[in-house]
């Protein structure tokens, strides 16, 4: 994986010493907090609700073990021993003091973490595939691309100030694991006919109040070319961008606007213009990239291991462990392992600094050093022996950390809503705890099937409840926490926004709620349907007569 | 009544207002009756931008003799998050907190609350 | 007034220096005044710009936010100073207008920032092409240079002459090593 040498090294030191010097020059009075924010919103830190927060990126979604170790360490000597996972694989840290921020951004810069433009309107954390390098359905690995960006739109100069935030994100498998038509910018290379590496480039998507998903502007670059044209998008966007109003200002709404044809048209005009030699990368550094991603080495393993079958054979635990958690690696005999940290009843995307060494332990012992964090709020385990899941399996589970739930009902996204967060209209985080104890049986849970229910605090949409089966949205009706549910969205390659099903409810009626969408998709299911498929099929009437005659 | 609130710059935490200093409970927080003493202190506390982050004043009421925030968002300001019961200032969990406590879990069904109204 | 401040380009150490201010902004209801360096609006100097320039001063343009930089391209190598104002240091379209300046329409001469200028954003000014600021924050020219080369390493070309990272980390490995003038004090 790629780390980190002297002169990223170097530059993040600097990064983190100009914050010092910003934060005293705020605490000594020189600058206003008006003038400060924004600079401690471009280095991660936030001021939430009973403390600051400070996130911290995970470019494309990958850590180390010594970054993850990093990680528990500050939560514990910085924070209360815990840290947030969430959908943009960052990790958020809720009880940070302003005065120990600069010491943690030198702690993270050791071991080449950093919080830069986590936050404000510049360009954001670059995320990819989870699976990347360790997937089978991929023409590259996504991250060496995820990685050129993320040095192309470090610290840039001229598009620090945009109208409003920028998020890209990467993947290079025909499954979309990264939700990539919810992004600004959602890049997917596949291999043209002839064999060369192309994106499709699609602009434009988003969530919050009016969500899109981004739409094809071209449907071929040469994978080459990609940093020059990425240059000519955001000009483009920083000069037309609406600024005079902030709901209008993120760039779906200057695709729509113009329309796509006519933004794409503005992309090429300026992308012609612009010297692509000085900003595309040149070969020799691709290739120092692309060496930093090489393959591991795989002991060769054979395809189907015994240890592992008589796992399954012997305990109905491990067997569903297996189905939930354990994917098809690229190699024979190797398996890609996610972790849920969504163990009915814990706060979604939670992990505590002792949860944080174990996996890291189980990384080194068993994964070749790497941990993923999905944006479902779940790390990963790429590169596990199938003969070692087992022995993954035990260790796991005595830290809270073997829910065999993935993609089932109980695998919640939730953001932090209310109990943190500033912005907030109800709280998110209850509203999932008390859906995963509903639903805790795994038997039944396994039975339903596939089912991503998504919650966020506010029409911000940090939860993707536009993007959930079932997605659950808080709303303040009359000083009560209310909750508004749509349905039929998806984040993968049949994404769709969901619908809006009916009135809100309250909080207390969401688990009864849910369950009668449940049983009306059960009634409804017909063979080997998902209840998205089903919603999609039927369409919203059936669930909604459910859910309204019984709240009436 | 009101109480004027921030956050602390150094540290982040919640703060209320007491004649000219800041306190970290909110029973410890000065309640105003009228307005013009509110919006006096209320510029007072916008002169110290070196010890606090915006200021601003929150509605609060008298519920079964304890004062609590009017909104909801309020009191989980003065008590923590939902979800960890042992973070924030719940945590200390002495009798004034315990009764917000109370009175916070069981005003939620009741609908006698503002959510986000500061 | 904020004081002016210049990059020093005959330095080969980053340098900036505090130089008198030989122009005068005309607003649009105001006369003329006689004989001496002005700076218009881009609307003024769209309707009498010929006969400013034929006065025999030197003339310069104020560009809003919204105003692009491309329309100037005919009068472009007889203006002595662009100034780009920044309505709120948050928005960043000045950045583009002063690399399309330097990069596209070969400005020569001197771009301006002006507004709500501040040393924070001193080296996204100076990469993109600023070389004259007016800092709204009263920021001494050394205070102004310290925060503008802050960074050891830039990652992307820009209006300036810094190299990338990766052409410091080719030479590295080509054995040449990399000169960069040091830090500069804080
Ligand atoms: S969706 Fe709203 S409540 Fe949830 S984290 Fe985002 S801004 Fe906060």
């Amino acid at each position: 994986m790629y780390r980190y040498d002297d002169l990223d090294r170097q530059m993040l030191t600097d990064r983190s010493n100009e914050f010092r010097h910003q934060a005293a020059r705020r605490l000594s009075g020189e600058i206003t907090e008006d003038q400060f924010k924004p600079l401690r919103l471009m280095n991660g830190l936030y001021l939430q609700l009973h403390a600051y927060m400070l996130r911290v990126a995970i470019p494309f979604g990958t850590l180390s073990t010594a970054q993850l170790r990093r990680l528990a360490w500050v939560a514990t000597t910085y924070d209360k021993g815990y840290g947030h996972f969430t959908t943009r694989t960052n990790v958020q840290l809720h009880w940070i003091k302003l005065r120990d921020a600069p010491d943690i951004l030198d702690a993270l810069a050791e071991v080449g973490l950093h919080a830069i433009q986590t936050s404000g309107n510049c360009i954001r954390n670059v995320t990819a595939d989870p699976y990347a390098g360790a997937t089978a359905d991929e023409v590259d690995d996504p991250r060496v691309w995820a990685e050129a960006i993320r040095e192309w739109s470090t610290v840039h100069p001229e598009f620090s100030y945009l109208p409003r935030k920028f998020k890209i994100a990467v993947t290079a498998a025909e499954k979309d694991r990264a939700a990539i038509r919810s992004y600004d910018i959602g890049l997917h290379l596949r291999r043209t006919r002839d064999g060369e590496l192309s994106f499709e480039v699609m602009a434009g998507g988003g969530q919050g109040r009016t969500p899109y998903l981004a739409k094809t502007i071209r449907e071929h670059l040469p994978a080459s070319r990609l940093l020059s044209y990425l240059d000519a998008i955001l000009r483009v966007y920083n000069r037309a961008g609406r600024r005079d109003n902030i709901h209008k200002a993120r760039i779906k709404i200057l695709v729509n606007s113009l329309g796509v044809e006519e933004f794409a048209r503005q992309v090429e005009a300026e992308w012609a213009q612009i010297e692509a030699a000085e900003v595309d990368l040149p070969d020799t550094e691709l290739a120092r990239i692309r060496a930093a991603f090489q393959p591991q080495v795989f002991d060769p393993q054979p395809a189907v291991s015994p240890v592992f079958e008589a796992a399954k054979a012997a305990d109905p635990e491990f067997a569903r462990f297996a189905r939930r958690n354990v994917h098809p690696h690229k190699v024979p005999g190797y398996a890609i392992l996610d972790i849920s940290l969504k163990a009915p009843g814990e706060t979604p995307g939670d992990a505590s600094s002792a949860q944080m060494e174990t996996v890291a332990d189980l990384a080194d012992a068993y994964s070749q050093g790497e941990v993923r964090v999905n944006y479902t709020q779940n790390l990963v385990l790429p590169h596990v022996k199938l003969a070692d899941v087992p022995a993954v399996y035990a260790r796991l589970k005595e830290a809270r950390l073997a829910t065999a739930n993935i993609d089932l009902i109980t695998d919640i996204i939730a953001c932090p809503g209310l109990d943190y967060c500033t912005l907030a209209n109800a709280r998110a985080i209850p509203v999932a705890q008390a859906i995963a104890k509903r639903f805790a049986d795994p038997e039944r849970a396994e039975a339903i099937g596939e089912l991503g229910i998504k919650i966020s605090g506010c029409i911000n949409a940090c939860g993707h409840h536009h993007l959930g089966a079932i997605g659950i949205l808080g709303v303040d009706k009359k000083g009560e926490e209310y909750y508004q549910l749509s349905l039929g969205g998806s984040a993968g390659a049949d994404a769709e926004l969901a619908r809006i099903l009916g009135p809100a409810m309250s909080g207390q009626s969401i688990p009864d709620a849910i369950e009668t969408l449940v049983e009306t998709y059960l009634a409804h299911r017909q063979d080997g349907e998902r209840f998205l498929d089903t919603v999609r099929r039927t369409g919203l009437q059936p669930f909604k007569e459910a859910v309204y005659a019984v709240a009436d | 009544m009101k109480v004027l609130t921030a956050n602390s710059l150094t540290t982040g935490e919640v703060v209320f207002w007491n004649a000219g200093r800041w306190a970290v409970a909110f029973n410890d927080g000065q309640r105003f009756d009228g307005d013009e003493d509110a919006a006096g202190a209320l510029t007072a506390a916008e002169d110290q931008p070196r010890m606090v982050v915006a200021p601003y004043l929150i509605d609060v009421e008298d519920m079964d003799g304890h004062w609590v925030p009017v909104a909801y968002r309020e009191r989980l300001r003065a008590l923590g998050p939902s979800n960890h019961p042992q973070h924030g200032k719940q945590a200390d969990g002495d009798a004034d907190v315990q009764a917000l406590a109370a009175v916070t879990s069981s005003a939620r069904s009741t609908g006698r609350i503002k959510l986000i109204r500061r | 007034m904020p004081s002016l401040i210049k990059l020093d380009a005959g330095s080969d150490q980053p340098r900036a220096l505090t130089v008198q201010d030989a122009f005068v902004f005309v607003h649009d209801e105001e006369p003329i005044p006689a004989a001496c360096d002005i700076v218009v609006t881009l609307s003024r100097l769209s309707s009498e710009g010929d006969d400013l320039l034929a006065s025999g001063r030197r003339v310069g343009v104020r560009l809003q936010p919204s105003e692009a930089v491309e329309d100037l391209a005919y009068d472009l190598p007889r203006l002595a100073v662009v100034q780009l104002v920044f309505a709120k240091f948050r928005d960043g379209r000045p950045y583009s207008s002063a690399r399309v300046l330097r990069e596209r329409l070969a400005y020569q001469g001197e771009v301006r920032a002006v507004g709500d200028v501040l040393r924070e954003q001193a080296m996204h000014m100076v990469r993109c092409g600023f070389d004259a600021f007016e800092p709204a924050d009263g920021s001494s020219p050394e205070q102004w240079v310290a925060a503008a080369y802050r960074y050891r390493h830039v990652y992307q070309r820009a209006a300036d002459e810094r190299e990338p990272i990766h052409v410091e980390r080719a030479q590295i490995a080509s054995g040449l090593g990399h000169n960069r003038p040091d830090e500069v004090g804080a």
